[in-house]
């Protein structure tokens, strides 16, 4: 019974010919941007509200964790805690030599954070047919979704479905 | 000034042998690492990025350009701080943030252009241009004071060379003493109270508070020992690339079914609901209809008749299917009809469960039995399920104007009408058995259902749940309450009659209402799918506003009759009205001030008619600031209905009842420069589309008719777009979090938290 509206939908892609299958590429349709919460100041927080425009390609629950566990990371980059007063002093007294050989507290994080969202990328945003891009590339403004279409090419390479992530994207966005 | 700092290091050096060997062997110790200090700190704070923020893509700000208001306010701690959008960098310029003229850049937390390290200082530096400062001013302080020393100990030879020059160094020092110092002090003050130079210099906080103070220590300590932040300007690196290839995976629509099921009163909440309005309805206006033969007719009866809604062909098929026992005996057994219709009304997915479940509570029969019964109605519904939809739609006039605020009471009477007319027929026959076995069925012991939740508790009590979940399901908001009950009331009795048909042989009571079988299913909320009804609800509220435009045609705030009508479109409506004159007013700078203005004077002046009327109506909503509103709406009338355009075409009608009393929860007072006032209603509007299935639908069908106006004007249209963009995705999370304010330069958005 649920499954009587929509669930066919559903079912029809997976159950796509395989030659179909290699012929489909994805083209990007739009995008989605996910905004800066500022209710707590300037610290980095990303505001958890649901997009309408996902609302019939992903889970609810799925994005608003996504969005939680990264507004976790950028809380625990900026977190002022013992780790960052050390890494400031001894900044200080080797005049800041340090910084040519060791990266600092926050940018481990983003390490962290970008391997997260490749991970989410790979695991539940590209089946999908979403992508999330780093917010880094953005200034940390905004976090960036992009929603894939698919699209039936008759005839059209095998790879043409893939695209690539925000790596290429970053390449466009560091234009400055 | 460095370079003289480093001068008159130099010159020190050479005093140092003496006052290394006069005072103490640190001084030059001292004196080198603090040098170094100095150096270290100006170095950072000349060449390290302050926070520049990276232009903003095309696609990002693709609906921002031309139509988006210059401001847009968001709270913060309480507090509205307003965000300009920066032309240059095409995006709003998030809170302390500010465009740097010298750098021609967006600065995080923008401190100022310094001159001195000819580069800006923001928030990655500002920490190393505080220590340069302090360090400086140290600095300084001791080559004075030695200076000073070595020149008090060398009074008598003031003509020597060493003497000279270090009386030369100090008197530098001491000219720059006060600059330095001064800024020095300047910025320690700045950092005890946690503000920047540009906002002490604007005086942005003169007045009120500072949302970003954490404290006197939490700000030192928030300067000194915070992580460096990372470069925003970020080379391009080579990622690994993610392959998104069709196919996609969907979301499954059954899950967010089942979702709603659960979030209802529990398992079978639907099944309660429908179940229990109808039951409920059944037991209370008359345990008449209960009537002997009959009570199973009231359960399968109501859901036969349900059935007959859905569709016209179908009722016969089940009537026949309905055997009702015959003698009181068998009433034990009524259950089971109930269950047959059990699948029917699936018009929606959540409703059609509920039939089932509802069923199942409702028969005292055991599972298997009522098994039994099911089955025979069962195979008719599926058949249904789909067309049901369309079927009840077209089928039942009643279905239209139930929806419609005003006319569903027409309806509810009507149909109650028609139920009391049915209803006295029954109770001629056994009530005192009938209501009794049928009362039973309903008895809260007395259910055996395969889903405990659907104990008929559920029906004698509350109808609120239920009648609460058809509400929600058809989206209309207050006026669903009654209406399944009557609807299921005529259900009943439709059911009755139909059983009556086909088996004659307990139906001789109800011979007479048969022929009402054939007649359009009077409104069954749950049947119908959201879409429908939300585009029966639409068309009402389309009626209803060209009532409201015909009837108050200048009367801007006279009618309040109009808050009523059509009160959600009008309450829409004004509070684009609200939200667009005031917004143009306090445009000023907007981007798309001339053609706005431009655009707006060929707007057909049709419109300023509703305008005036939903001025009316805004008039009478709570929280509107009526005398400023009413200043904007006179004066902008043909703009305002250009906003009331882009809004209404993007907000939808939905349960106008649901509008009123939201508006006033769901509009957060905070604290603002501006003051929310209109606005809130923008936010009602935001909040009410939530609860409306068919948004886009109606949204559609509304702009057809002002397809004119809507495309154009361009603040309204942004700011439509942009509500309506914020605000359907808002309203889903909350629609009570939608924060609306009108900031000072002008506003517009909310954002919701």
């Amino acid at each position: 019974m649920q499954g009587l509206v929509l669930g066919a939908s559903g079912d029809t892609f997976g159950h796509v010919h395989s030659l179909q299958e290699l012929r489909r590429s994805a083209s990007l349709a739009t995008k989605v941007f996910v905004q800066r919460d500022y209710s707590e100041g300037t610290t980095c927080q990303f505001q958890t509200k649901f997009p309408a425009e996902l609302e019939s390609r992903i889970e609810r629950q799925l994005f608003e964790e996504t969005v939680k566990t990264l507004n976790s990371f950028y809380a625990e980059a900026e977190k002022i805690g013992g780790s960052s007063y050390l890494e400031g002093c001894l900044a200080c007294a080797t005049a800041y030599f340090i910084f040519l050989c060791m990266e600092t507290h926050y940018e481990k994080v983003l390490k962290k954070i970008s391997k997260y969202i490749q991970e989410q990328n790979e695991k539940i945003y590209a089946p999908r047919g979403l992508l999330l891009t780093d917010p880094l590339e953005r200034g940390m403004r905004v976090g960036e979704i992009s929603i894939y279409e698919d699209r039936c090419s008759s005839g059209s390479s095998s790879s043409g479905s893939s695209s690539s992530s925000s790596g290429g994207g970053g390449g466009g966005v560091g234009g400055r | 000034m460095v370079v003289r700092r480093v001068h008159a290091c130099e010159m020190l050096q050479d005093k140092c042998p003496w006052l290394t060997k006069a005072i103490s062997p640190a001084i030059p110790v001292y004196n080198g690492l603090v040098f170094l200090f100095v150096l270290a700190n100006f170095s950072m704070a000349t060449f390290m990025d302050p926070g520049v923020f990276p232009r903003a893509d095309e696609d990002e700000d693709k609906d921002d350009d031309f139509r988006a208001p210059l401001y847009k306010n968001v709270e913060i701690k309480g507090i509205q701080v307003r965000m300009k959008w920066c032309a240059t960098c095409h995006f709003y310029r998030p809170p302390r943030c500010s465009h740097c003229s010298v750098c021609d850049n967006c600065v995080e937390d923008f401190d100022h252009h310094c001159p001195w390290v000819n580069n800006c200082i923001g928030r990655r530096n500002y920490r190393y241009f505080f220590l340069f400062l302090l360090s400086l001013s140290t600095h300084m302080v001791g080559v004075f004071s030695f200076g000073l020393i070595f020149v008090l100990n060398h009074m008598e030879k003031l003509g020597a060379a060493h003497t000279t020059i270090t009386m030369a160094v100090m008197c530098v020092a001491g000219l720059f003493f006060i600059p330095v110092i001064g800024l020095t002090g300047f910025h320690i003050v700045l950092v005890a109270r946690g503000r920047t130079t540009n906002e002490q210099v604007t005086g942005k906080f003169r007045g009120g508070v500072n949302p970003f103070t954490r404290g006197c220590c939490g700000n030192v300590e928030h300067v000194l020992c915070s992580p460096l932040a990372p470069r925003y300007i970020v080379e391009p690196k080579k990622k690994q690339a993610v392959s998104v290839k069709p196919p996609f995976l969907r979301p499954d629509l059954s899950e967010r079914q089942i979702t709603v099921k659960i979030s209802d009163n529990g398992i079978q909440a639907n099944l309660n609901r429908s179940k229990s309005k109808i039951s409920l309805e059944g037991l209370e206006d008359t345990s008449m209809d209960v009537q002997p033969p009959l009570p199973p007719k009231g359960d399968p009866s109501k859901y036969s008749e349900l059935k007959g809604q859905l569709g016209t062909g179908e009722e016969g098929s089940l009537s026949p299917k309905l055997i009702s026992p015959p003698t009181p005996a068998m009433y034990k057994y009524r259950p089971a009809f109930s269950n047959n219709p059990k699948v029917h009304y699936h018009a929606t997915a959540e409703q059609i469960t509920m039939q089932e479940g509802h069923s199942q509570g409702a028969l005292i029969e055991e599972d298997g039995r009522s098994l039994d019964y099911q089955s025979e109605p069962s195979l008719d519904i599926p058949s249904y399920r789909k067309s049901s939809l369309h079927k009840t739609y077209q089928s039942s006039p009643l279905q239209i104007d139930s929806f419609a605020i005003n006319s569903r009471s027409l309806s509810l009477k009507s149909a109650g009408r028609r139920g009391t007319e049915k209803v006295p027929l029954h109770p001629i026959k056994s009530e005192g058995a009938a209501s009794t076995p049928y009362k039973s069925i309903f008895s809260p012991n007395s259910l055996s259902n395969r889903n405990g939740s659907l104990s008929y508790d559920s029906l004698l009590n509350p109808m609120s749940p239920s009648g609460r979940k058809c509400i929600t399901h058809s989206a209309v908001s207050s006026v669903g309450y009654h209406s399944p009950y009557l609807s299921a009331k005529m259900c009943h009795l439709r059911g009755s009659e139909l059983q009556r048909q086909p088996p004659q042989s307990f139906s001789p009571v109800l011979g007479g209402p048969a022929p009402h079988q054939r007649d359009p299913s009077p409104v069954r909320y749950d049947n119908l799918s959201k879409t429908i009804m939300a585009s029966i609800q639409e068309r009402k509220e389309m009626e209803e506003r060209e009532k409201l435009l015909h009837s108050h045609p200048d009367s801007v705030f006279a009618d309040s009759g109009v808050y009523d009508t059509p009160s959600s479109y009008s309450l829409q409506q004004v509070s684009t009205l609200s939200e667009d004159p005031r917004s143009m007013a306090m445009r000023y700078g907007s981007r798309d001030n001339l053609m706005a203005a431009t655009s707006f004077s060929t707007r057909n002046p049709i419109l300023q008619s509703s305008v005036s009327s939903l001025s009316s109506a805004m008039t009478r909503a709570p929280r509107t600031s009526t005398t400023s509103l009413q200043a904007d709406l006179a004066n902008n009338n043909v703009q305002s209905h250009q906003a009331l355009q882009g809004r209404v075409s993007n907000g939808s009608f939905k349960s106008p009842g649901h509008q009123v009393p939201s508006s006033p929860t769901g509009m957060p007072r905070s604290p603002s420069y501006g003051g929310p006032k209109a606005v809130s209603f923008v936010n009602t509007v935001e909040i009410t589309e939530v609860q409306s299935v068919g948004a886009q639908r109606d949204d559609m069908q509304l702009k057809t008719p002002h397809s004119k106006i809507n495309g154009q004007p361009k603040g309204i249209s942004r700011l439509g777009s942009t509500s309506s963009s914020q605000g359907t995705p808002v309203s889903p999370a909350r629609h009570s979090n939608v924060k609306k304010v009108s900031g000072v330069g002008g506003t517009t958005y909310e954002i919701s938290v």
